[in-house]
């Protein structure tokens, strides 16, 4: 194994009284494409944060890329991209003007963020909606739009924060395909989601977090090794939720009383 | 706006490289946000809720505002003094600017500095707190520039026509250090407010901050011109030690130098002090806080999303047993009690509608008291019919709360009016008043005429019982007579189509009511008679309001 691209080493995190991460430890090579899962609350989001360099109050040592998160995050975000869950933009701009001032953070050329902005939003068929204001688009064009301002600096480690919500069924494949020819190409993706069948095709190391610990790491065929089943059920029975088709039931009998 | 704005900080750009900000990333920022501010369909810099071709002209017509007031202000203190007796005027004069300058800081522009929206999309980039603060000091700035231009523009046509050119220009000067000075004290308080307060508290906490300021802005404009006695201006003014610690005082010495003038160490320190202290904040917050501001800052959302647990505790709690109790009490349907209990707990949560309704409350109150003490404005309060003007102050504000009440920031999850087999929307419209005239206008009414009863005596009761059932009448004939829509179903800039002919009308039901008040106290026992007419009347126009059936509602929810 190569040197690490993400290397955590005993990484807790409070907020408040709450132990969100309790005790983290996790290597990363390059090229690979790791999915990150767990249940609602698990810390998924909390330690994408942190591996972004935008929570520096937290104990244990997180490096990416060699740069310690902590004290270098400015060194870390210019070689990162990361692409939020919840589809923050401002979408009184135009994709044009939102990508060009996006660029401009990263201290690209103009010219330059100009071509390849337009360029990405022609394959992404939003071409025609270069210069509309981003107030009518869809969900899906919003995370199109998302996706290209956290691609545009051509990051070495991406950072997909439930990626293809909202997308249609073309555009997720399309989005599979450019996450597997970016990782061939040697970056790192680092993949948190719910959607466990995507994630069980695309990923070639899953890691399952629960309540703040890790609780499975390994290829979807290691894990499947334990136990033949799809990674939906390991899922459900590693983080204590199995029985759902009882609960269901109960669901459904309440509904009718 | 933004290209003259852009085209200085160009010209500026070694200030601010020499500060440690990256310039490209700043003016980046800059751009984007004032482009933001001139598409946005209403103007968040303050409670102006224009659409976007009148978001210009509402931050005109503010400006406006503030340079006749400021204008007023200047004529009251600066056009009397002479040189020997300028500087306490002049003090005063810095003081108001400043007030107002921190006031808007806190009230309009909070949303400004604590902008949570660049937490998702800036933070992840390489951009150094520095470089984030400094851009959100250049856009804060520029607006507040801006503003203190307005404010002091007639003050320093005044200093410049008695006292010099240079004087003039000099105080144009003191007048935009002293709001750079304001934008440091105003961080240090968020700073500080933010140590001992958790992040959603604060936003609770800025919000009672802002009620209190328009408060406190109102009455003041009452206030004030009874606090000045022209005469002292005249007097010649003694400098005492703790005139230095006050920045008011910094830049009326600083001026004073120039207008008496006079060139000695105490006015020479004043003028340091003046012109050094809003460098040196700048310097204190680019060295010390933008760091720890901009970790706070990102740590608002965070406690947000955080805080689901006590979130969910609330909601599992038997939703405020006062107010199940009072709506069993008061409601008679389903409906009613629904819309009851939701317009109960959204008005004492939602921060835009407590921010648009308690201040009015507050300041009737004010109002009220301060002119019913001070006898001034001409003979209205000087008449001992005072009190029922008094009293009808309570019905102008619910009917306002109460057309509120139809808006939302969050008004598209009235969907749920549409999806919901709704057959008579009134039962709805009439729960939703009954919780506010309970909440808000009974206690409002109770505190008013509390206070009437304890200055005109207990004679006054037949006409505190009679106005409340006429306050009644007005808020329904008004609700009745505008559009009517759901509690929280449309977006806050959506009511224009309150035609004029509607607001007359409206006006000359407030104008009939009380005239037939006024009226009725000449007639023996005529108000007591006039009760329970009005009573009645108003019992008839609740029914009546309680019928609304669908095809009387403006259905504004998105289908």
């Amino acid at each position: 194994m190569s040197t690490p691209v993400i290397d955590i080493q005993n990484l807790q995190k409070f907020y408040g009284s709450a132990h969100v991460l309790k005790g983290i430890d996790l290597t990363v090579s390059a090229g690979q494409v790791v999915g990150y899962i767990g249940p609602n609350g698990a810390g998924k989001s909390t330690t994408l944060k942190i591996l972004i360099g935008m929570t520096p109050d937290y104990t244990g040592e997180v490096s990416v890329l060699g740069y310690d998160v902590k004290t270098q995050s400015m060194e870390v975000k210019r070689r990162i991209g990361y692409v939020p869950e919840n589809a923050a933009l401002y979408d009184l701009l135009t994709p044009i003007e939102y990508l060009h001032f996006i660029g401009q953070l990263y201290s690209l050329d103009k010219t330059a963020i100009q071509k390849k902005a337009l360029e990405l939003l022609r394959l992404f068929q939003l071409d025609s909606y270069a210069d509309a204001r981003m107030t009518t688009f869809s969900k899906g064009m919003r995370q199109k739009v998302l996706l290209i301002s956290g691609l545009l600096h051509n990051p070495d480690i991406i950072f997909l924060d439930e990626p293809l919500s909202g997308l249609d069924a073309n555009a997720v494949v399309l989005m599979k395909e450019i996450i597997r020819q970016l990782a061939d190409s040697g970056k790192t993706i680092f993949y948190s989601s719910h959607i466990m069948d995507v994630v069980e095709k695309i990923s070639d190391r899953i890691i399952i977090i629960n309540q703040g610990r890790i609780i499975a790491d390994g290829t979807f065929a290691e894990l499947q090794h334990q136990r033949p089943e799809s990674l939906e059920q390991l899922f459900a029975e590693l983080t204590g939720s199995e029985g759902q088709s009882t609960v269901a039931g109960e669901f459904v009998h309440t509904l009718n009383s | 706006m933004m290209m003259p704005i852009l085209f200085l900080l160009d010209r500026m750009q070694p200030l601010f490289r020499a500060f440690g900000t990256d310039y490209g990333q700043m003016r980046a920022i800059v751009a984007v946000k004032l482009t933001l501010d001139n598409r946005r369909s209403y103007a968040t810099l303050g409670t102006l809720n224009k659409k976007a071709e009148a978001g210009n002209n509402a931050f005109v017509r503010m400006l406006g505002m503030y340079a006749f007031i400021g204008g007023l202000i200047a004529v009251m203190f600066l056009v009397a003094p002479t040189n020997e007796s300028a500087a306490l005027p002049l003090a005063l004069f810095f003081a108001y600017v400043m007030v107002v300058c921190a006031m808007t800081l806190i009230s309009d522009f909070s949303s400004v500095i604590l902008d949570s929206a660049d937490n998702a999309i800036v933070l992840p980039r390489p951009v150094d707190s520095r470089t984030l603060l400094m851009a959100r000091l250049v856009h804060i700035a520029s607006y507040l520039f801006t503003i203190t231009l307005a404010i002091v523009a007639v003050g320093v046509l005044i200093v410049a026509a008695k006292f010099g050119a240079v004087a003039g220009l000099l105080m144009l000067v003191l007048s935009l250090l002293s709001s750079l000075l304001m934008v440091f004290l105003t961080n240090v308080f968020y700073l500080v407010l933010m140590q001992f307060i958790s992040e959603e508290r604060l936003r609770e906490v800025i919000n009672y901050f802002q009620i209190v300021m328009a408060i406190v802005f109102y009455g003041g404009y009452q206030l004030l011109p009874r606090l000045v006695d022209v005469n002292g201006l005249r007097q010649v003014f003694e400098w005492q030690w703790w005139h230095y610690l006050l920045p008011p005082f910094w830049m009326a010495g600083a001026l004073e130098m120039v207008i008496k003038p006079v060139f000695d160490g105490p006015h020479a320190g004043l003028l340091v002090l003046a012109v050094a202290a809003p460098f040196v904040g700048l310097w204190v917050m680019n060295r010390f806080l933008s760091p720890v501001f901009s970790q706070r800052l990102a740590g608002i959302d965070q406690a947000e999303a955080g805080s689901t647990k006590p979130v969910a505790r609330i909601a599992a709690q038997p939703a405020g047993s006062l107010a199940e109790r009072i709506s069993d009490w008061v409601t008679t349907s389903p409906l009613e009690k629904a819309a009851f209990g939701f317009v109960w707990h959204q008005t004492a949560r939602d921060r835009k509608f407590k921010l648009k309704t308690y201040p009015q409350l507050g300041f009737g109150l004010a109002y009220v008291v301060i002119m019913s003490l001070n006898g001034g404005m001409g003979n209205l309060s000087k008449s001992s019919n005072f009190y029922l003007f008094a009293l009808y102050f309570a019905s102008l504000y619910i009917t306002t709360a109460h057309h509120q009440l139809s808006m939302s920031d969050n008004f598209k999850a009235a969907w749920i009016y549409g999806s919901a087999p709704i057959r008579e929307p009134g039962a709805l419209l009439a729960g939703a008043t009954k919780a506010l005239l309970i909440k808000l206008m009974i206690p409002f009414y109770v505190l008013l005429s509390a206070y009437v009863l304890f200055r005109w005596g207990i004679q006054t009761l037949d006409d505190i019982v009679l106005a409340f059932f006429n306050s009644l009448v007005m808020l329904l004939a008004t609700a009745l007579n505008n559009n009517r829509y759901l509690p929280f179903s449309i977006a806050p800039d959506a009511v224009r189509d309150n035609a004029t002919t509607r607001g007359f009308a409206n006006l000359f039901i407030l104008g009939f009511i009380g005239a037939l008040h006024f009226g009725l106290t000449y007639v023996p026992y005529g108000v007591w008679v006039g009760i329970p007419v009005m009573a009645t009347v108003a019992w008839y126009l609740f029914r009546r309001y309680r019928q609304t059936d669908w095809s009387a509602m403006q259905t504004a929810y998105p289908v």
